[in-house]
Parts: structure tokens; C-alpha cells; sequence
């Protein structure tokens, strides 16, 4: 069968990359769309590309991911962060959109894909580019999505988040709140549609250009599958709809042998093991004060540590610290001799310490790091530190926290084993669900009618309000006429009653 | 592993059965318990049955049984049946109630079960006496159900479900709804917490004296670590789910044996126009004389052969084309190529084993889930539903030879088949998956949603909402009142003239 792939450049695309060689291999045809400047959307014998022009050059797309990154370093008010964080986004958000809009317009690739007989679209609904084009080219779609932003699954899923015990992302609360934190997730809740409407409503106007009719961005969401990067020991329970296919940990199946020059770190560390650091591709310098006081507090213990960091190199780096460009971080973390795991906490990350049972070190940086991060803390598998505030003693004790506490490594080894017993692997429950959707050209009857209400008829305020005129309609008319009646039997007094009220007015 | 079942008796017990043999064959030991009066739970090879004294005999569970599968053919006023069939229930609760109240206070029996540390209880919540037994042994629980009456399951589970998109049991809505349909849906969910106090609230009681503490209904369900339900998204109409809900639809006709000699004698000779299998299961075993007559009529008006499942009288006029048999082999037939159509009661199972081998339906529902079971075949194109009380010769004889020949239903059913059957992993395995996994990490407890921590006003946010609204409100109040300050310092004297004005009104 015939699939096309609409990627999300960045890490996003790593997951996604595995389910699309697997179902390569199961002998389905794939083409991916790809913008001819990107990061990581490579050739591959896999699948063939389809390459579409886009208005930027590769130097800007560094740049532009470069600055997003390092930007996280920058001191500043708290009070202005989420704006800062917002901004710093659209850094790169504006770039993608920028390549949607490229896409959408370039009818040579537009007919070239309608020309080719698609059985299905495989998308990432992040940024929605791929969730337009399967209406355009009335494919029935996939999504993959790891829930952030916006837990667009959710929102556009029709599946009920109570604000009571759902946390919002960028919170940073558990699933059991205190009043002033539902307070805030309440309100929370409610900014979150306005960020969705910040994130998406321009795509509105391109999707309307395109198919030439006024488009509601939900309504193009209806009948798809979604396959969603997370499970229920990361995330909190909280209900969920029939279209939803949990693949937590999808990306740390595979383990490959370590190479000789990893090998020899690992064994030369002796009886204190190794320590993996790595902040993420997206971070490629540290301001030098913060790079310092870090080198400083990994010189403090005794494993070894194997940072992997592109910046200059702090020039009171310790004997113990190892600079790599780049690290195996699956292979590393799945190591006996592995300690501990200081991380960004991106969701890859975390399901990587977590199929490894590594205690976790975490610096949350953006986006669903925080909240990443939080549910991993609530459950007793690692500890949390500010980056911006932190101090070497911060990063020191944390370090030998998850390390001698045992309770951290028991809690992540009991995590562990809970995420890897499952009944089938989260790998082959995407590549199923994909052909699924091929198969069967999509999943309508997993499509809940409560897309087909209004708001107020979804939570049934028309069928209340009914309700409650009748009540007091009929409260009305049985008080009326227990007055009335009350007036005939005491004659009198009602008429003494009544002569004296009309004598007032 | 050590395994307790607690089963229900009846047509629950038979698809629980197929996990008990998979369990046992994976090496762990299972014990099942029972009531000394059981009717289809008997010895097996592959588990212990340990039975308990209760105070009714097997023949009064039988006699409760005949008398409910009579019920469906009572032509009463529909306010006499409502008040018959409530009398009903609870006389056979008080008397399963009884049962229960036996078996907890049958102190050698129970320190027994305690003495034997089972590592989980599989049980079937219908009556939950099953929870009790867990809670009292300390052990974790999976449930293994079709539905629970008046939303229990939702309630335990906290799985929200919006009314106005969900149909209620019992509602005949589809997920489909208009305003007066959406009326009915939240009329019947105000109601039926009534409905089902009497049945369920006297366990409450019990687990109360028991466990020594107090406990409702509630408590005594939500503890449960996974759910297997026996249904999925191919029968039912997509709504919210819980974590810890598995859905094992369709896990009671995996196994297909050939059919015997008589049957596949019966089939043969069938010719080109094939069979029809007409069951209403086990409950049914007499139909009034008038109404069999009217059914075996319309039967001999079809070119197809009906093999027809009754123990009743045989009724005088039945036409040489139908077969009466006191049993059949029924997921084996509707397996066959020569089966046309299915008339059932749209039980559960029987529907599941319509769907599985792709036969259009004709359904009688009877009682319990079975008009909703018919309504979504019927909204799917799958079958049509017949009121068994009014319908005529007529009515039975169009339906067959409309889902025969219209050739819509064949693909409606056979489309809802493929949906069925294509799935990553079977539901029997994925049942037997969820009992261990539930024996190996004692519990599911990283299923468990916050919610169950809330209150309801908490749940719903009633607190925040109230909050911010006492804000709202005192802000408006201080703004208003600001403003009015305000304006009576700049215009002073007008301000003033009203004052004055004001004052002398009153």
C-alpha cells in the first residue's frame, strides 16, 4: 500500500522514522514529504522523498534552532516567562509555518501528490500542516503526536480533561492538586485556548485558501487515528477516547553494542560506573559562568561523566568528564554501569531513562520539559533543578541523591518493569494501526458523535435549561394556586390582605 | 501464580472460562468459588472448585430463572410490568444477597480462602459480592464484565460520560440524538440511581459489617485494578474510556469446533437457500402457545431451513422447513457458509458471535442490555429489531427476508466482522495478559485516576468556579461602587438633587 509521510523536522521526526522503516520493510510503498532545507528529514532506503522549496535557507534554519536552544540560558524576569517562552518559540513555529505555506502553494508538488493514489497520511499534528493536506488529498490520516501543545489529542479529540485532576502543560503540577494550584490550572485552562488560537489560527486561513472553503481547524481532525509517544507510568490516568493508541517508549526498543570508544569509557570507570549528560540537540552552547559551574559539581563525584555538549570547552572541566560531540544514549543509559542520566528531560529522553531504569538528574529547559520532568519527580525517579538558579552544590547533591538514595533507583526499576510489561511492543501497535487505517481507509466508527453537537448541546445546557423551565413553570403555576387557594378558604383575611397592598401603592 | 475466581452463574461464567483454562495452562493455580446451588459452574480439569453453603436450593435459582425468561412474554400494562418486574428484583437480589451474606459469614470457608494468599481475584462485579471477598482478603481485583446497571462501571471507574452523546441503557437512544432523546437520556440518568439502590446498596451494608468500617457500593468497585470488559468500539459507540479499562469484545467465539453429524446433517440438506438459527437463549425455555404459533408460522413462510433452539411445548402448526432442538451449537453454525440469518435475543454473547462470523440478525431483545445490544446492530444496518410482544407472523417473515435479501445487511455484518477481527492482539490473550500482570505487580495502582481523591465539587471545579465568581463579583461590586463615587464627586449636585430626591420617597 501507498502511504505519504508529512514529517515534523527535529526530534519529533526520530520516532516517527522507526515506525515508517518498519512498515518499509513490511514491503508498504512511502514517500515522504520533505522541505529541501532541514535538519534531520535525510535519504533514507527506506522510503523515497518528495521535496518541496521553502522560503528560508539552511544558515537561517540553523540559526533560527540556535537561538531557540541557547535562548533558555537567558536570565530574566519570571513573571515575564511564559511571554519569553511563547516568543522564543515562535522562533522556530514561524519557520514551519512559513514551510507550510510554501507547501500549500506549490501546486506542482499539490498535483504531483493528487496524481499519486495515496492510501493513507501519516502525519505529525503539531504543527498541522499534514492534518490539511490529508483533507486536500482526502486521505483518511494517522497522527503521532506526543501530546504538547495544547494536548490537541484531547481538545480536539473530545475526550473530557476535568481540570480538577488533569494538569495543564506548563504547570508543572502532579494529578493531585492543592486548591490554589486547581485555581491556576482552571485558569490555565482557559489561556490554553487562546494559545491554540495564537499557534493555529493562520493555519485556518491558509487550509480556507487551499480548499476553498471556510475551514474550522477541529473539523479536520474528526477521523483520525491518533498514536500518542506517552503511557500511563509517565502520564497521570485521566480519561481517554477509543482512538487513541498509547506508544509510550516507542523510540528505546532497540539496544546496539556500545562502540570501542564508549566500550573503553564505560570500562574504564571502575566500581562508581557512568553518569550520561546530555541537554538535547537543541542546546549546542551554555553561557560559560553556568558551563563552569557545572564542570565544577561533575568533578565533585566520583563516576564518571560523559557530557555531551558542542560549546567551548569550561576550562575547569575535571579529569572525570569526558566531552563527546555526540553519544549513544540508548546504548549508554542501558549500560549495568550506568548510574545516573542528566537530562533536558524531553519525552524521548525520559522514556529512554525510564526502559533503562536510569535515576534521572533534570533541567528542564522548554516546552513539556517541565511537566516531563514533574512526573517523573512525583513518582520518586529523580530530582529536578532550575537551570537558571541552580548552583554546582544544587547539581552535587542532586547527583549523589539519585545515585546513593536507593529509593530512586527503586522507584525507576519499578517504573521500568511496569512500562515494559505489555502485551504487545508499542513499535508493532503503530505499525498495526497504520495499516489499520490503510486497511480499512481509516477508523469512523471510532469517531465519537460528540463531534457532531454544539458546545452547549455536549454538555446537555439546552436539555438542563428545558428541564429547569418545566420545573419552574410547574413550581409556578402549584404556587399560584396554593395562593389562590389559600385566598378562597381564608376569605377574609386575603381580601383585608389585598385591600391593604392596593391602599399603598 | 495463585488465582481466586469468583464467577457469576450463568452465561458470564461460560465466556470467563476460556481465561481460566489459558491461566491454568500458563502454570498458576486456580480456585474457583461458587454457591452449592450453581447451575452451569460444575467441577473442571483445569481448576479447583471449592463450594460454599448458601440457605436457597439449586432449584429455587432455577425456578427465579424460568420465571424471568416468562416475564418477557407477560402482556401486562406497562406500569404493572414495571412494578412486577421491581418486585422481582428484589426478591432474587434478597435472595443472592442472602447467599453472600452466607459465604462472608462463614468463618471457617473465609479463613481458608485467607490461609490460601491468592496473589489476585478474578470476579464478575454483577453482584459484588466478589469485591467484598477482595476486600477482605486484601487481594487485588480484575473485573471481568459485559456492564454494570445504572452506570456503576462509570462511577467506579470515574469515567466521565457526557449525556448528551452517550445513550443510557434502557434508553433506545443511539449515540445519535435529538433534543427530546437527549431529554430522555438525562431523565433516565437522574432516575436510575433509584433504581438501582435496592439491588446494590443492601452489599453496601454488609461490607460495612464486615470490613468494619463504612463502605458503600462505591468503595467497594472503584479498588478494582483493571476492568476487562466484554465489549469494544465495533458494538458499542466510541465514548471516553479509563486507563485501567481493557476492552475484550468478541473473547467468546475464538473457538470453533466442527459441527456434529446431526447438525451437519441439518446443514446439508439445507440446499441452495441454507439455514437460519433461531435462539433466545437459555433463559427462554417456554413462549406463550399463541405467540409460538405466530413465530413457527412465519418460519414455514421462508425458503430456509430453521434450526430453532426451544424446550417448550413443539407448537401444533410448525412448518416442515423448521427444526426444533433442545440445543445447539450455535457459534459453530453461525460459523458455517450456508448460515443466512441469526434470530436472537441479542444477548451479548450472542451478538458478539452474529458479528464474529458475519450473519445479519433478527432481534427479539428481552430484557437487560438486549434492546440496547439490538439497537446498535440496527443503527450499524446489521439486523432489525422486533418487539417480541407485538410483533405478527408478518413482521418475522418480512424481517428474515429482509435481512437475507437485502444485500446491505451481508455487508453491514460483514464489514463490522473484518473491523472486529482485525485487531493487534486477541482479546483472550489480552484478558489472560491483564490477570497476570495484575498477579505480578500486585495491583494496577499507577492506573488508578486522581479523581477518586476528589470530592464532587471538587471534581467538577464547583469550589474554583465559586471562587473566581465571589472574585468576579466583589471586583464589579468595588468597581461599580468606585464609579458611582466618582460620578457623584463630579457631578455633585445633580448627585446630590437625586440624594434628596431619594430620600424623600420613602
Amino acid at each position: 500500500d501507498k502511504l505519504l509521510v508529512v514529517p515534523q523536522d527535529g526530534s519529533h521526526w526520530l520516532s516517527m522514522k522507526e515506525i515508517v522503516e518498519h512498515l518499509s520493510e513490511r514491503g508498504h510503498d512511502i514517500m515522504v514529504l520533505v522541505p529541501e532545507v532541514n535538519l534531520l528529514l535525510g535519504e533514507s532506503k527506506y522510503y523515497r522523498r518528495k521535496i518541496f522549496s521553502v522560503t528560508y535557507s539552511l544558515e537561517e534554519l540553523q540559526t533560527r534552532f540556535r537561538t531557540f536552544g541557547n535562548n533558555h540560558f537567558l536570565p530574566g524576569a519570571s513573571l515575564m516567562g511564559p511571554l519569553r517562552e511563547y516568543r522564543n518559540n515562535m522562533i522556530v513555529v514561524d519557520m514551519f509555518f512559513s514551510n507550510c505555506q510554501s507547501l500549500l502553494k506549490d501546486s506542482a508538488t499539490l498535483s504531483f501528490l493528487r496524481e499519486n493514489k495515496f492510501d493513507a497520511l501519516f502525519t505529525d499534528p503539531a504543527m498541522p500542516c499534514g492534518v490539511i493536506l490529508a483533507e486536500y488529498l482526502n486521505l483518511p490520516s494517522v497522527y503521532l503526536f506526543r501530546g504538547f501543545p495544547c494536548s490537541l489529542e484531547h481538545m480536539l479529540g473530545q475526550s473530557p480533561s476535568p481540570v480538577s485532576y488533569v494538569p495543564r502543560f506548563y504547570t508543572k503540577f502532579s494529578d493531585h492538586m492543592t486548591f490554589p494550584q486547581r485555581l491556576a490550572n482552571f485558569i490555565v485552562n482557559i489561556l490554553e485556548n487562546y494559545l491554540y488560537y495564537c499557534l493555529y489560527s493562520k493555519y485556518e486561513i491558509i487550509a480556507s485558501d487551499l480548499l476553498k472553503r471556510d475551514v474550522s481547524l477541529p473539523s479536520l481532525h474528526q477521523n483520525s487515528l491518533w498514536l500518542l509517544r506517552y503511557d500511563f507510568v509517565f502520564e497521570y490516568p485521566r480519561p481517554v477516547m477509543p482512538n487513541m493508541i498509547f506508544l509510550g517508549g516507542i523510540n528505546c526498543k532497540k539496544k546496539g553494542k556500545l562502540t570501542q570508544e564508549f566500550e573503553a569509557y564505560v570500562n574504564a570507570s571502575g566500581e562508581h560506573g557512568i553518569v550520561v549528560f546530555s541537554l538535547g540537540s537543541m542546546v549546542s552552547e551554555i553561557p560559560e559562568k553556568k558551563a563552569m559551574e557545572i564542570a565544577e559539581a561533575l568533578g565533585r563525584i566520583p563516576q564518571t561523566v560523559l557530557w555531551r555538549y558542542t560549546g567551548t570547552r569550561p576550562s575547569n572541566l575535571a579529569k572525570n568528564t569526558i566531552l563527546v560531540k555526540w553519544l549513544p544514549q540508548n546504548d549508554l543509559l542501558g549500560h549495568p554501569k550506568t548510574r545516573a542520566f542528566i537530562t533536558h528531560s524531553g519525552s524521548h529522553g525520559i522514556y529512554e531513562g525510564i526502559c533503562n531504569g536510569v535515576p534521572m538528574v533534570m533541567m528542564p529547559l522548554f516546552g513539556d520539559q517541565m511537566d516531563n520532568a514533574k512526573r517523573m519527580e512525583t513518582r520518586g525517579a529523580g530530582v529536578t533543578l532550575n537551570v537558571l538558579e541552580m548552583t554546582a552544590d544544587d547539581l552535587e547533591n542532586a547527583l549523589k541523591t539519585v545515585i546513593n538514595n536507593k529509593s530512586y533507583k527503586e522507584n525507576i526499576m519499578r517504573l521500568s518493569s511496569l512500562h515494559k510489561d505489555r502485551p504487545i511492543e508499542p513499535l508493532d501497535l503503530a505499525v498495526f494501526w497504520v495499516e489499520y487505517v490503510m486497511r480499512h481507509k481509516g477508523a469512523p466508527h471510532l469517531r465519537p458523535a460528540a463531534h457532531d453537537l454544539t458546545w452547549y448541546q455536549y454538555h446537555s445546557l439546552d436539555v438542563i435549561g428545558f428541564l429547569l423551565a418545566i420545573v419552574l413553570t410547574v413550581v409556578f403555576i402549584v404556587f399560584k394556586c396554593c395562593a389562590y387557594g389559600c385566598r378562597k378558604c381564608f376569605g377574609g383575611k386575603g381580601r383585608v390582605k389585598k385591600s391593604h397592598k392596593s391602599k399603598t401603592h | 501464580g495463585r488465582l481466586l475466581v469468583f464467577p457469576m452463574d450463568g452465561s458470564h461464567w461460560l465466556s470467563m472460562l476460556g481465561v481460566i483454562q489459558q491461566l491454568q495452562q500458563k502454570g498458576h493455580e486456580v480456585v474457583v468459588i461458587a454457591p452449592e446451588a450453581s447451575i452451569h459452574i460444575k467441577e473442571g480439569s483445569f481448576y479447583t472448585l471449592r463450594k460454599f453453603p448458601v440457605p436457597f436450593q439449586k432449584e429455587n435459582v432455577t425456578a427465579t430463572l424460568v420465571e424471568l425468561g416468562r416475564t418477557a412474554f407477560n402482556q401486562d400494562s406497562f406500569l404493572l410490568r414495571v412494578v412486577k418486574i421491581y418486585m422481582k428484583v428484589k426478591r432474587d437480589s434478597s435472595m443472592l444477597l442472602a447467599g453472600c451474606s452466607h459465604l462472608l459469614h462463614n468463618a471457617e470457608f473465609m479463613a481458608s480462602l485467607e490461609e490460601s494468599h491468592f496473589d489476585a481475584l478474578l470476579t464478575d462485579p454483577f453482584l459484588p459480592c466478589g469485591s467484598i471477598v477482595a476486600q477482605y482478603l486484601t487481594v487485588p481485583t480484575v473485573y471481568f464484565l459485559n456492564k454494570l446497571p445504572c452506570s456503576l462501571d462509570s462511577e467506579a471507574t470515574q469515567c466521565p460520560v457526557p449525556l448528551s452523546y452517550v445513550p443510557k441503557s434502557l434508553s433506545f437512544n443511539s449515540d445519535r440524538m435529538n433534543f427530546l432523546q437527549r431529554v430522555k437520556n438525562v431523565l433516565l440518568a437522574v432516575s436510575e440511581n433509584f433504581m438501582c439502590r435496592v439491588v446494590y446498596s443492601p452489599y453496601g451494608s454488609l461490607a460495612t459489617e464486615i470490613l468494619q468500617k463504612e463502605v458503600t457500593v462505591q468503595d467497594l468497585l472503584s479498588p478494582a485494578s483493571i476492568w476487562l470488559m466484554r465489549s469494544d468500539f465495533v458494538k458499542d459507540y466510541p465514548r471516553p474510556i479509563m486507563p485501567n479499562m481493557v476492552f475484550i469484545g468478541g473473547i467468546n467465539c475464538l473457538q470453533k469446533k466442527p459441527l456434529s453429524q446431526e447438525f451437519e446433517a441439518y446443514v446439508n440438506a439445507s440446499g441452495e437457500h441454507g439455514i437460519v438459527v433461531f435462539s433466545l437463549g437459555s433463559m427462554v425455555s417456554e413462549i406463550p402457545e399463541k405467540k409460538a404459533m405466530e413465530i413457527a408460522e412465519a418460519l414455514g413462510r421462508i425458503p430456509q431451513t430453521v434450526l430453532w433452539r426451544y424446550t417448550g411445548t413443539r407448537p401444533s402448526n410448525l412448518a416442515k422447513n423448521t427444526i426444533l432442538v433442545k440445543w445447539l451449537p450455535q457459534n459453530d453454525l453461525l460459523g458455517h457458509p450456508k448460515t443466512r440469518a441469526f434470530i436472537t435475543h441479542s444477548g451479548s454473547h450472542g451478538i458478539y458471535e452474529g458479528i464474529c462470523n458475519g450473519v445479519p440478525m433478527v432481534m427479539m431483545p428481552l430484557f437487560g442490555d438486549q434492546m440496547d445490544n439490538a439497537k446498535r446492530m440496527e443503527t450499524r444496518g446489521a439486523g432489525v429489531t422486533l418487539n417480541v410482544l407485538e410483533m405478527t407472523a408478518d413482521d418475522l417473515e418480512n424481517a428474515l427476508k429482509t435481512v437475507i435479501n437485502n444485500k446491505s445487511y451481508k455487508e453491514n455484518i460483514m464489514r463490522l466482522s473484518s473491523l472486529h477481527k482485525d485487531r493487534p492482539i486477541e482479546p483472550l490473550d489480552l484478558a489472560v495478559f491483564w490477570v497476570e500482570y495484575v498477579m505480578r505487580h500486585k495491583g494496577a495502582p499507577h492506573l488508578r485516576p486522581a479523581a477518586h481523591d476528589l470530592t464532587w465539587y471538587q471534581y467538577h471545579s464547583l469550589d474554583v468556579i465559586g471562587f473566581l465568581l465571589a472574585i468576579v463579583l466583589t471586583v464589579v461590586f468595588i468597581v461599580f461602587k468606585c464609579c458611582a463615587y466618582g460620578c457623584r464627586k463630579c457631578f455633585g449636585g445633580k448627585g446630590r438633587v437625586k440624594k434628596s430626591h431619594k430620600s424623600k420617597t420613602h
